[in-house]
């Protein structure tokens, strides 16, 4: 009776409860996409830093992080390194060669770290073949008799390897892409102009185009202009074992597009059977193991335990490697509560603002239950039930309108192109895909209710100090 | 048998600016089925002395036996608990919980009292039967008129057979023809029931219809007369 009751007397001021009731669903809907698009973000980001870049654990010779000296090397001779694969939990390593660098092409050169792969063997543990460039290569699929190398989106524009025009096929395929046609009209002036440096070709289509125009499409121009020369060449110069300068010419092997850029300009891969023959280094040795791990949640447990078998290497796990990412997979949870929290608490002061106004609009009503026989343990509870329905109806419709957007713009994700540079440059993809876990919810509901219930403390505490007498005399 | 005792019942409201012998030295007997009225001019003192017969005010000296029990000997919870158990209220006015039916209000302290659905279901109905308003038993109290609602009150307050029903003025915002069907309603549940009754009232129509009435001026029992 007393639930129904506080249900009922929550449609008496029907405008006020829906005031506060929208303001809640507003409040929750903001808070969930909100943390659903941040930890889809953050998820993002962990998964192309695990399956793109770092991978769970890494294993190198003592000190070899200190100054990468080429010379610190791990050898298949120490059968505690070639048993690692079959301990528990692991799900598959590769070895690596890292030599430091220079990559060049005619006009331009870069400091690079040359990695030597065996390709096969990466794809158990890298997803870097899955994100080379339409036509830019096939991840050393074909034999060739030329060396191959496979290198970053951006590192391809800094050399200038990639180049950009506007001819017809692109203003074809930006059409596609609903491009206004008189926009497409105004880059007329620069038609077939190869440019091989983007930033200049960024400046010409934004003094072409206006401000807006060039923000909403710049970057899908950019994204369809962009061409790439079949053959293309570079050399990479490094040291061999015996510190002797080389200097080799590579064919492309692929462009790699990852979210990365810093990932993208330095890392360049070429076979580490190529790179053993220049370098004359012994085709047992490398310098690092990557370790890939069954569960990302064991990552603490299998480090430890390779540390204390391995005790004359150096391992870390990607927790170390990247402790920004580390951080928020450990606290992410902490995190959102923390974000509701704040929500919630300038939900509160509506709340209570509203029950303070039932308080004393009921003063009479309350009297009289009070007279009649109803205790302060059930006026309190009217009183929390009907701040707790407040803040849950409100709670849930905002719930399930957040859970529904998610739902929603999950399906293709939200792409913000045009800050896409921005966010690239600290590894995080511009087209987020919001995700949302189902112990959230449970978290936010507790945290509703919860609401509800502090919320009608104040008010309740005003109720039960009324005097029936005072409250019913009618004078 | 004997409901309710005063034994030299006093109250003076004594606040920094006023000193009211509201109620002085009252001492009164009620016996099991009485349907007494206190009558007596404005400010006499009878709401007062309602209020302290019904436990929601303390008496300044004197006691208030209820069924054996001493009022001032309850702590305020149990008080509460007391007042549920064994006085049923009819006020004035605001006596309903408007967003509840007829039907729902009458059960309310039965399901305080956590009786079962069908023993509430069998009083509430019998009740609203008593009062003539079965057929309204879904109607919220602002579709019933005012007398309709006080006939709604006095079913609520005979719900859990309480000792005694005490009601201050039931009749005073309703027209002539509605207060004396109230009366009439209550003293039928008054004989059928076997509850005592004490109201207040300063309707001469109503007075008439008591079997009881003691008079108070001035905070003091003036005239108890007992009729039949
Ligand atoms: N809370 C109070 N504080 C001070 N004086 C009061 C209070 N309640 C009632 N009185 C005074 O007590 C006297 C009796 O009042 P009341 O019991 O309401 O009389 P009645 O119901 O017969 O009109 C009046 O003089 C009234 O002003
Ligand atoms: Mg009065």
């Amino acid at each position: 009776m007393i639930w129904k009751t506080a249900w009922k007397n929550v449609w008496r001021n029907r405008v006020r409860s829906l005031v506060i009731i929208a303001s809640v669903t507003i409040g929750i809907f903001a808070g969930v996409f909100s943390i659903a698009f941040m930890n889809g973000m953050i998820a993002q980001r962990i998964d192309a830093a695990i399956n793109e870049e770092i991978s769970h654990i890494q294993i190198t010779g003592k000190e070899y992080s200190l100054n990468n000296d080429p010379g610190i090397i791990i050898t298949h001779h120490d059968s505690v390194i070639s048993g690692i694969p079959k301990l528990p939990g692991i799900a598959g390593t590769v070895e690596r060669t890292i030599i430091s660098g220079m990559a060049g092409t005619a006009t331009k050169n870069a400091g690079v770290q040359i990695i030597g792969i065996n390709p096969e063997m990466e794809k158990n543990i890298f997803t870097l073949d899955k994100t080379i460039m339409a036509g830019t290569g096939d991840y050393f699929e074909k034999e060739s008799k030329f060396d191959l190398a496979l290198i970053g989106q951006d590192l391809a524009k800094e050399l200038n390897i990639i180049r950009y025009t506007i001819d017809s096929t692109v203003l074809e395929n930006l059409k596609i892409k609903k491009i206004p046609v008189n926009t497409l009209e105004k880059l007329n002036p620069i038609a077939g102009i190869r440019f091989t440096n983007e930033k200049k070709f960024k400046k010409s289509i934004n003094s072409l185009l206006s401000k807006q125009e060039s923000k909403k499409y710049g970057y899908q121009i950019k994204n369809v202009a962009w061409s790439f020369r079949e053959g293309s060449k570079m050399t990479l110069t490094f040291l061999d074992k015996d510190n002797n300068q080389v200097g080799v010419v590579f064919r492309l092997a692929g462009i790699y597009d990852i979210k990365n850029t810093i990932y993208e300009q330095s890392m360049v891969f070429v076979k580490d059977t190529d790179l053993k023959r220049l370098t004359g280094m012994d085709k047992d040795s490398f310098h690092q193991m990557i370790v890939r791990i069954n569960d990302i949640n064991q990552t603490e447990e299998i480090t430890k335990a390779l540390k204390d078998k391995l005790p004359e290497y150096e391992i870390v796990s990607w927790k170390e490697l990247q402790p920004d990412l580390a951080m928020m997979t450990d606290y992410v949870h902490q995190m959102y509560a923390f974000f509701m929290a704040i929500i919630l608490a300038a939900l509160a002061f509506g709340i209570i603002n509203t029950m303070l106004m039932v308080v004393l609009e009921r003063t009479k009503e309350l009297g009289m239950l009070t007279a009649i026989g109803m205790n302060k343990k059930k006026v309190f509870s009217m009183i929390m039930l009907e701040s707790v329905f407040l803040s849950v109806t409100g709670g849930v419709t905002g719930m399930i309108v957040g859970w529904l957007t998610v739902l929603l713009t999950a399906r293709n994700g939200i792409n913000f192109a045009q800050y896409a540079e921005g966010m690239e440059a600290f590894g995080y993809s511009a087209h987020v895909f919001p995700e949302i876990s189902a112990s959230f919810f449970i978290m936010i509901t507790l945290m509703i209710i919860l609401t509800g219930v502090v919320s009608s403390i104040y008010p309740a505490i005003k109720a039960l100090k009324l005097d029936p007498a005072e409250a019913i005399r009618t004078d | 048998m004997k409901v309710l005792e005063l034994k030299e019942v006093n109250k003076i409201y004594d606040g920094s600016e006023v000193h009211v012998h509201a109620v002085s030295d009252v001492t009164l007997d009620f016996h099991e089925a009485e349907f007494a009225a206190i009558v007596g001019p404005s400010g006499s003192g009878k709401t007062t002395l309602l209020n302290l017969i019904g436990g929601l005010d303390m008496p300044t000296s004197g006691e208030i036996i209820i069924d054996g029990t001493n009022l001032s000997k309850l702590k305020s919870s149990q008080l509460i608990d007391f007042r549920m158990r064994n006085i049923g209220f009819v006020f004035q006015a605001y006596n309903l919980i408007p967003v509840l039916t007829a039907k729902e209000n009458v059960e309310f302290i039965m399901s305080l009292q956590k009786w079962s659905r069908k023993e509430r279901d069998e009083r509430t109905f019998e009740l609203l039967k008593a009062v003539g308003l079965f057929e309204r038993m879904n109607s919220r109290p602002s579709k019933m008129s005012g007398g309709q609602q006080q006939r709604v009150a006095v079913a609520r307050a005979l719900a859990s057979r309480p000792k005694f029903v005490l009601a201050d003025e039931p009749t005073a915002n309703l027209d002539s023809k509605s207060a004396t069907t109230l009366l009439e309603i209550m003293e039928k549940l008054n004989h059928e029931e076997k509850i005592t009754f004490i109201f207040s009232t300063h309707d001469a129509r109503v007075v008439k219809m008591a079997h009881r009435v003691i008079t108070l001026e001035d905070g003091k029992v003036v005239s108890d007369d007992k009729r039949e």
